[in-house]
């Protein structure tokens, strides 16, 4: 059983096909990485599969059950957990009672010391009672990640996670997230720091345009000729 | 029988989109405001109202026809309009928490101000506008069309007309157009969206208070009839769609005709209600326009 | 944390207030058990007010319509012929103003809030225009309610009634599970969905939890004026005034309603003692509220030293805050807040 399959995905909005049949699937355990220049869907596709806008058509099942056409909670209730591009705190809470927040649709009574761990972990146990909004960009997503913890989904989509972010809480996640694979988690992920991407993904799909362009490892991907003209470039010499 | 019963319906709908018209003037500028200052303007009536007792003062106090008049009043009103607006793009704007409802909150503020103070200074009593240098009924095959109204939706359709004119074929326009779509890209392109807020905010505030002198020339109003019209312009906009400007014009059109049909077939005291309901049957079914733009949490 | 001298301080303060209220008719007369009696019954309206408007964060201008709901239900019961008891027409008032906020909250929650906003607004005035037709309503020549004499009686029905509202909006909103879902729901509804929580389903119980409370009031309201008609209790100054006295306090906080609802009311009942009449009241809560919003967006309750929402005005301001400077990180939020 995949973690993730998809199968000819479709979106459009207006006359513009935002995702022009995606189809692939993620198996448990892995982590996919996608990368594709700015507008090639990627984004759209993850609102595709977190149930925040619905497909034109097109086929997604987790972990076995098909979850097309499900709204957003429902589908986080199945065992999906993301981030956002933007960084989405709640800003009139404190980072305590943002990690609390996200424990509101599962074990509440062991939700304070919970959140005691994850702060821990992230290290930012010191800025515990601050607002939300007092916090740095790079903080606000460290803040997102831990929030994603609080609910232990079975997968996460992580939306260019480490932009911005500062190299010390750069490697703070980068621990977790591999951390989290050894207990049983898929990621896929949004990246446009290549360097992450060779680090931590084993497996790689390129977009453009609404499709899937070329698929392998980092290697493959940067020696594909289309991939490079696309998206990569070539090297300065 | 049936010929009567066919000039009422006749004479109903004319009536109705008559006055469908002065909606139509409303409800465009409102409708702009909300796309470039992405506020609700909970002021609209109350610059219907204020518009209204100027056509009244321009007769007391200065003997002059308040048609005449009506170009001082956009005057008037365009340059409180410039002193408000910076104030809601402030709140707007501002870092803060919940900043479109805080705008909201601050345009109902500034209603039951104007409220209260033309209710303390000049009481309860309706008036009318009076004008003279309109008047007499025009009569076509049996409908009665009374030059007023039909003064009135000449100046709804012109004003219209003009308003689309500046915005589709000027370059300012063209900027105003842009910023309604999206303020970020356009303050990237350049585009002053605080002075170009204030300037859409200007326009619409000295249009409705010229549409307030011909409905307070029509209809009889009091300092209290604010928030009827305000409800008035946001039926319109919700059912128009956020941005849409050919649809306020069916969607004003449509409302001027649905109260004129109402009150003569089912009764003045109902209107509202029916109108709320249309609203609610609107909202569940959901049109693409209205849920688009409504679905942004 | 607080340290535990604080805590007794707000234990004692709190004793010594529900002292106060409860032996207030011993040693005032008549008039200002009546004056208070009317704050009880504003704190309670703008309290409830506050949880779909503060809370949850979805401004609504029809609360009035709840409350008229109320008022009508214990009116219709009391009259001659049905002559209900008093206390039972109260939970029938909450639940048919808990079905209609329902039926109207359903399509109109799932919009933006400026929708939500307008659509309320229009229910109220539709309704208000529908029980100004309709029979059993007594038309626009109202009902009139059995009469009672006894001031006290009001002034204890309105301050329990409060009471148990500021009860409900302690346990359910401030502390509970609950309370965090409606208030991530308010802070950004994508972020809130993500985390499994149904919004709309949240939207809809804050909804009705806050229409439900007024229609008590308003039945209590119906009983202590013997008689009511639209424009007694259907009429959008009431819901201007629920909403300016949250605003005023302190939207989303706990004591922001009763704070706003005390000064404002306290203050249109000198204005109408000296001047003798309220249009001038209406003018001032306006600016008020304008003014507010421009300088003072958390309301009194952000003068208060120890309000946790005072370091939201600290950085409105861009005065120095130690506790982020000392974490080594720049401050400054990211983002834009639609």
């Amino acid at each position: 059983m995949n973690a993730l399959a998809i199968k000819d995905l479709k979106r459009s909005f207006g006359g513009i096909q935002a995702v022009a049949g995606v189809s692939f699937n993620v198996a448990v355990k892995e982590i996919v990485g996608i990368i594709g220049p700015n507008g090639s869907g990627k984004s759209t596709l993850f609102n595709l599969l977190s149930g925040t806008i619905p497909p034109s058509s097109g086929a997604i099942s987790l972990l076995g059950k098909d979850i097309t056409r499900q709204p957003a909670y429902k589908v986080a209730r199945q065992g999906l957990g993301r981030t956002f591009q933007i960084p989405t705190p709640f800003i009139n809470m404190t980072v305590r009672e943002n990690l609390l927040a996200a424990a509101v649709e599962g074990e509440w009574r062991s939700a304070r010391s919970r959140a005691d761990e994850v702060l821990d972990a992230l290290e930012i146990s010191h800025i515990a009672d601050d607002l939300a909004a007092t916090l740095s960009g790079g903080q606000q997503r460290l803040l997102e990640f831990g929030r994603i913890q609080m609910r232990d989904p079975q997968i996460i989509l992580l939306d260019e996670v480490t932009a911005g972010v500062n190299p010390r809480l750069r490697k703070i996640i980068l621990a977790r997230v591999r951390d989290l694979r050894e207990r049983g988690k898929t990621f896929l992920v949004i990246e446009h720091d290549m360097e992450l991407v060779r680090t931590i993904c084993e497996r790689i799909i390129v977009m453009d345009a609404g499709e899937i362009v070329f698929e392998g490892t980092f290697e493959e991907v940067a020696r594909n000729e289309r991939v490079i003209d696309a998206y990569l470039g070539r090297p300065e010499t | 029988m049936v010929r009567v019963a066919m000039q009422l319906l006749v004479q109903t709908i004319i009536d109705g989109l008559l006055v469908g018209g002065l909606y139509v003037a409303i409800s465009i500028g409102f409708s702009l405001a909300f796309g470039v200052l992405d506020v609700v303007d909970f002021a609209v009536g109350e610059w219907v109202m204020l518009g209204a007792f100027a056509g009244v003062a321009s007769r007391a106090w200065l003997g002059i026809d308040p048609i005449a008049f009506l170009p001082v009043v956009f005057i008037i009103f365009a340059s409180i309009g410039l002193l408000v607006a910076p104030l809601i793009y402030r709140v707007r704007t501002s870092r803060y928490a919940r900043p479109a409802l805080m705008a909201l909150a601050f345009t109902f503020g500034i209603a039951m101000f104007a409220r209260g103070v033309m209710l303390t200074g000049v009481g309860f009593d309706p008036r009318t506008v009076e004008t003279h240098l309109v008047g007499g009924t025009l009569m076509i095959g049996g409908i009665h069309i009374p030059w007023l109204r039909l003064a009135g939706f000449i100046f709804a359709i012109v004003s219209t007309a003009l308003f689309m004119g500046f915005l589709f074929f000027t370059r300012t326009g063209l900027a105003v157009r842009a910023t309604a779509q999206n303020k970020r890209n356009a303050s990237l392109m350049g585009i002053d969206v605080k002075r170009l807020s204030g300037l859409v905010y200007a326009i619409y505030a000295g249009l409705t208070a010229m549409a307030g002198v011909l409905i307070g020339a029509i209809y009889s109003f009091t300092a209290q009839v604010g928030p009827q019209y305000s409800l008035l312009a946001f039926f319109v906009v919700v059912m128009a769609g956020l941005g849409s400007v050919g649809g306020v014009l069916v969607a004003g059109l449509f409302l001027g005709m649905l109260q004129a049909l109402v009150t003569v077939y089912v009764g003045a005291d109902y209107t509202l209600a029916i109108v709320f309901g249309v609203l609610f049957l609107i909202l569940l079914v959901s049109p693409q326009g209205v849920l688009r733009r409504g679905l942004a949490a | 944390m607080k340290p535990r001298r604080q805590t007794a301080f707000s234990a004692l303060s709190l004793i010594a207030l529900v002292v106060f209220l409860a032996t207030l008719p011993l040693w005032i007369d008549d008039y200002w058990v009546r004056v208070w009696t009317g704050v009880a019954m504003w704190a309670g309206l703008a309290a409830s007010w506050n949880i779909i408007g503060g809370y949850a964060g979805y401004i609504s201008f029809g609360q009035v319509a709840f409350f008229g709901i109320g008022a009508y239900a214990t009116a219709i019961l009391m009259q001659p012929g049905l002559d209900w008891n008093f206390f039972l027409t109260l939970p029938v008032g909450a639940v048919v103003a808990g079905v209609f906020a329902l039926i109207v909250g359903w399509p109109t929650l799932r919009l933006r809030g400026a929708y939500f906003a307008i659509a309320t607004w229009a229910m109220a005035e539709a309704l208000a225009q529908i029980v100004n037709t309709v029979d059993f309503t007594g038309g626009s020549f109202g009902l009139s309610t059995p009469g009672n004499a006894e001031t006290d009686f009001f002034y204890y029905a309105m301050l329990i009634a409060s009471t148990v509202i500021y009860l409900l909006v302690f346990f359910l909103l401030e502390r509970s599970r609950f309370g965090y879902k409606v208030k991530a729901v308010r802070d950004n509804e994508a972020a809130a969905q993500s985390l499994g929580i149904n919004t709309t389903s949240v939207k809809l119980q804050a909804f009705v939890l806050s229409a439900a409370l007024p229609a008590v009031l308003g039945g209590i309201d119906a009983y202590w004026i013997t008689f009511i008609n639209p424009q007694s209790v259907l009429a959008g100054d009431i819901t201007d005034q629920m909403v300016v006295m949250s605003l005023v306090g302190g939207l989303g906080h706990l004591w922001g309603p009763a704070i706003g609802a005390t000064v404002l009311y306290l203050a249109s009942t000198w204005l109408n003692a000296r001047f003798g009449s309220s249009t001038g009241y209406i003018a001032m809560i306006g600016a008020l509220l304008a003014l507010i919003v421009l300088f003072l967006p958390d309301g009194l309750v952000g003068l208060m030293p120890r309000a946790r929402n005072m370091r939201l005005v600290r950085q409105m301001l861009r005065l120095p805050d130690k506790r982020t400077r000392a974490a080594g990180q720049s401050s400054g939020a990211s983002g834009d807040r639609p």
